[in-house]
């Protein structure tokens, strides 16, 4: 069984390699096949969960460790394929076209879309830094052609977006690029587990500006402070499903990178020091921004900067209680900003044009309060408990001055999302726009975010125990070592 | 006197690494910022290729009667070629998209164009909630 | 003000660069992987060039992955493009000389091209320099004949088998030796043409892959040239 999780990368990308000449031939296939791949890695990526309760390694074509490349495979890494296939599956593009020329064009964009989702899990379980380097470029080159794919010929937007986009991502690839140089210098190996018996050669200040640039580099995708101003205008451009699905499951898939570069590169408390403060510079830049915007898909875009800044400030705090937070407000974000872009899909315009919507359109506008209420952290919802446990931690590191400004920030956020509220359920005079309803694929697939958020809160004491399984194997680096370089034969 | 080898190598990465980060902050026109990211490349590329550098070693290729002799390092340069052919497909993405841009803007200023840019997104939002949109692509 | 900001912010990237490098230590490597992977390579991939074995054998999926970013470049180069009318102008050849040099080169190309790929394991070069040999090759008519275009369809077909061809083989090592990618033929005779396992087959599929998918990138580009003047 355990071979099999490869087929999760591997699949896809055979797909979309045949997809292009098979759609030439049966439209019908082509549209069937990527979805039957996608539930395929599902039921695979779900059979290893259920079965395999420790983590392995996987070596790529069985040469031993440090040579060839390895897979590792732990609860963390699973869990996050899974969300990458579902969701994919949930947000899958939808439409039908009758002329041949706008099937082709369709069927490219499956393909690229069965591309991103195949660099997704490799991302997820690759543990050599090249590797994730050549899965990184092979995600942002398909994010870039999904973003510049649009059937309203009026958004000649999309492409200056994707442009400006391509030269801060390739920037961000090149900085990337010069951090793996300068490990590869010091230690002459890049492999996770082999770089962490390296620790001693690393821990210098060259050891620290390798893991910046590779922060700079990996951060472009999380929305890291300084390399984050596509965020606004991509989502903006780009249809509003894949900006949920870029912004709620991609960008976290980033954050996994910098924390295995966290952990295995550079442990030590400058690293933590320089992602605390990019972090809150991103969450009080981004909560400013989306107050001060006045376009739904805009201001969700910079709460979503803000909301990854949260996750990088978590993820700052050492040991055990700071990876706790931070998977935890990493999970919950990924839920609630994917329906924010579903409700965004129609509604995306001025916030001003949304006035008296709410009465027009109760289940959408129930999941809104009920997302941004989860958002802001009222208690009973899973966001108040991810909160909780982040000022919790930052307390337990006496970083009182983190904490002062997520308050303010909480306060930043309540008031632009219930401007919104206001806007909804405004009894003010005016003509209420007849805005299209949204389709009911979608309808039903932010209720079913409800749901799982809603449970979330009944099982919070089971979801507590996996998120410390998760982080105890993320920061038992000693047997990750030792199930890496340890040859193959014991794990056949 | 002949310089040391490494001082040439290293400036070589260096040089090439600051020209294209310069091109990047200080060009206005959208396919010199793509010339810049060109040379920047080459300069991460070249950076990461001395990493496997060595004194007194040849190419890492059996010849002969295959007797071992040192070589230097073939990792670096298989990920250098893997980065290169990366970099190729990435520029000729970043070319297309010129191309458009372009075709609808007529400028490849990039201030001009996120002046643009930002025009167009404002009529969008105005026009995202008008009735009578058609079904968009989702 | 900006631009003298920039230049302040280079020097400073200037300085701290040259100190990085300063300390770096060139020309004696740690060779950690390196040394091993030398040891090594001959018996375990049975390749005499060790930066194929490392391309294809040690680090396979990272080869994979590239294919597919080049894949993914081309797809995503003709969604850019696929908006725009396709009008064909009339322009003119490029006269005499460019025109019988590439009816003279074509030949010349492709058998250096699949040269360089077949001897991948052997000599430098390998699928990534000889297919884009073999792309300049189909791309040469087209500089002496701007209004031509090359058949889209058999570049798709080229691009999608090739690719297919490489993860299939991929995939029977994965069924047979149960690892992705495993090289599973018999080593043969160090240094001769038929030897090392799969890896000139991989390499071939990675010599077609990169030519189809650089000329359908040049293809893309080159009609665009056409229609824009």
């Amino acid at each position: 069984m355990k071979h099999y999780i490869i087929l999760t990368v591997i699949l896809p990308l055979l797909v979309a390699f045949l997809l292009p000449t098979i759609g030439r031939f049966s439209y019908f296939l082509a549209r069937a096949l990527p979805p039957i791949i996608l539930i395929f890695s599902i039921v695979i990526t779900a059979c290893v969960y259920n079965n395999e309760t420790a983590p392995f390694a996987l070596h790529i074509g069985d040469f031993v460790a440090p040579q060839g490349i390895v897979f590792h495979v732990d609860s963390i890494s699973l869990l996050m394929a899974l969300s990458v296939q579902v969701f994919a599956l949930f947000l899958w593009p939808r439409r039908s076209f009758k002329l041949q020329s706008e099937q082709i064009v369709s069927n490219k964009r499956y393909s690229l879309m069965l591309l991103l989702v195949a660099s997704a899990n490799g991302l997820a379980f690759s543990g050599d830094l090249f590797n994730l380097y050549v899965f990184y470029e092979l995600l942002a080159v398909a994010t870039f052609g999904l973003i510049s794919f649009d059937t309203n010929e009026a958004n000649q937007a999309r492409f200056a977006a994707a442009f400006r986009y391509l030269v801060i991502s390739a920037t961000g690839s090149v900085m990337a690029l010069l951090g793996i140089a300068l490990v590869y210098f010091l230690t002459g190996t890049l492999n996770f587990a082999h770089l962490a018996t390296q620790q001693a050669n690393l821990f210098n200040p060259i050891g620290l500006s390798a893991f910046a640039l590779l922060l700079v580099g990996f951060g472009v995708k999380a929305e890291l402070f300084p390399v984050n101003s596509w965020v606004p205008e991509v989502y903006s451009a780009a249809s509003k499903k894949l900006s949920g699905y870029l912004a709620g499951v991609i960008s976290k898939l980033a954050v996994l990178v910098i924390i295995k570069a966290l952990l295995f590169i550079f442990p030590h408390s400058e690293a933590a020091y320089l992602m605390l403060g990019l972090g809150l510079a991103g969450l009080l830049i981004g909560e400013l921004s989306a107050m001060r915007s006045n376009d739904f898909t805009r201001m969700i875009s910079w709460s979503s900067v803000a909301q990854l800044g949260l996750v990088f400030i978590a993820f700052s705090i050492p040991g055990q209680a700071g990876i706790i937070a931070g998977l935890a407000v990493l999970f919950h974000h990924m839920f609630v900003k994917t329906a924010l872009f579903l409700i965004a899909e129609k509604w995306g315009g001025r916030i001003s044009d949304l006035h008296g919507q709410g009465y027009l359109n109760l289940i959408m506008s129930g999941i809104f309060i009920f997302v941004a209420l989860s958002l802001i952290g009222l208690p009973p919802l899973p966001g108040f408990w991810s909160k909780f446990l982040l000022l919790n931690g930052l307390a337990g590191q006496e970083y009182y001055f983190a904490i002062a400004i997520i308050l303010i920030t909480t306060v930043i956020e309540v008031n632009y999302l219930f401007r919104v509220a206001n806007h909804l359920f405004s009894r003010e005079d005016k003509p209420v726009l007849p805005i299209n309803n949204h389709h009911w694929f979608d309808t039903l697939t932010a209720s079913l975010i409800v749901v799982a958020l809603i449970v979330a809160v009944w099982e919070l004491p089971t979801i507590n125990d996996q998120l410390i399984i998760m982080s105890d194997q993320l920061l038992d680096i000693e047997s990750y070592v030792n199930r890496v370089l340890i040859s193959t034969e014991n794990g056949l | 006197m002949i310089p040391d080898i490494s001082s040439i190598l290293f400036s070589g990465a260096i040089g090439l690494l600051v020209i294209g980060v310069g091109g990047l902050l200080l060009s206005n026109n959208a396919y010199r910022v793509l010339l810049a990211l060109v040379i920047a490349e080459a300069g991460a590329n070249l950076m990461l290729v001395i990493a496997g550098y060595r004194w007194d070693a040849i190419a890492p290729i059996l010849t002969g009667d295959f007797t071992p002799q040192p070589m230097v390092d073939p990792v670096p340069q298989a990920m250098v070629l893997t980065a290169i052919v990366i970099g190729v497909g990435v520029q000729a993405l970043a070319l297309t998209l010129i191309i458009r841009v372009k075709k609808a803007y007529g400028t490849l200023n990039m201030v001009e164009i996120k002046k643009r840019m930002e025009m167009d997104f404002d009529r969008l939002s105005q026009e995202a909630n008008q009735p009578g949109k058609l079904e968009d692509n989702s | 003000m900006y631009q003298f900001a920039s230049f302040v912010f280079l020097l400073g990237f200037l300085f701290l660069i040259s100190v990085i490098t300063g300390f770096l230590p060139l020309g004696e490597p740690p060779m950690l992987v390196g040394q091993v992977i030398q040891n090594n390579a001959a018996s375990e991939t049975g390749a005499s060039n060790f930066v194929t074995s490392v391309v294809l054998g040690y680090r396979g999926i990272d080869t994979l992955g590239e294919l597919s970013i080049l894949f993914a470049a081309a797809t995503a180069g003709s969604l850019v493009l696929s908006g725009l009318k396709q009008k064909s102008i009339e322009s003119g050849d490029a006269g005499f000389l460019v025109k019988s040099a590439s009816e003279l080169f074509f030949p010349l190309l492709i058998v250096v091209g699949l040269y360089i790929v077949l001897h991948g394991h052997l000599t430098p070069g390998g699928g990534f320099q000889g297919g884009v040999i073999l792309a300049a090759a189909f791309f040469l008519p087209l500089l002496a004949k701007p209004s031509k275009s090359i058949n889209s369809l058999a570049l798709g077909l080229i691009e999608g088998l090739s690719g297919a061809a490489f993860i299939i083989i991929g995939l029977i090592a994965l069924f047979n030796e149960g690892a992705f990618l495993k090289p599973f033929f018999e080593n043969g005779e160090l240094g001769s043409l038929i030897s090392s396992g799969t890896l000139p087959l991989l390499y071939i599929a990675v010599g077609l892959k990169v030519g189809a998918e650089l000329a359908s990138l040049l293809n893309l580009l080159n009609q665009e040239e056409v229609n824009d003047s």
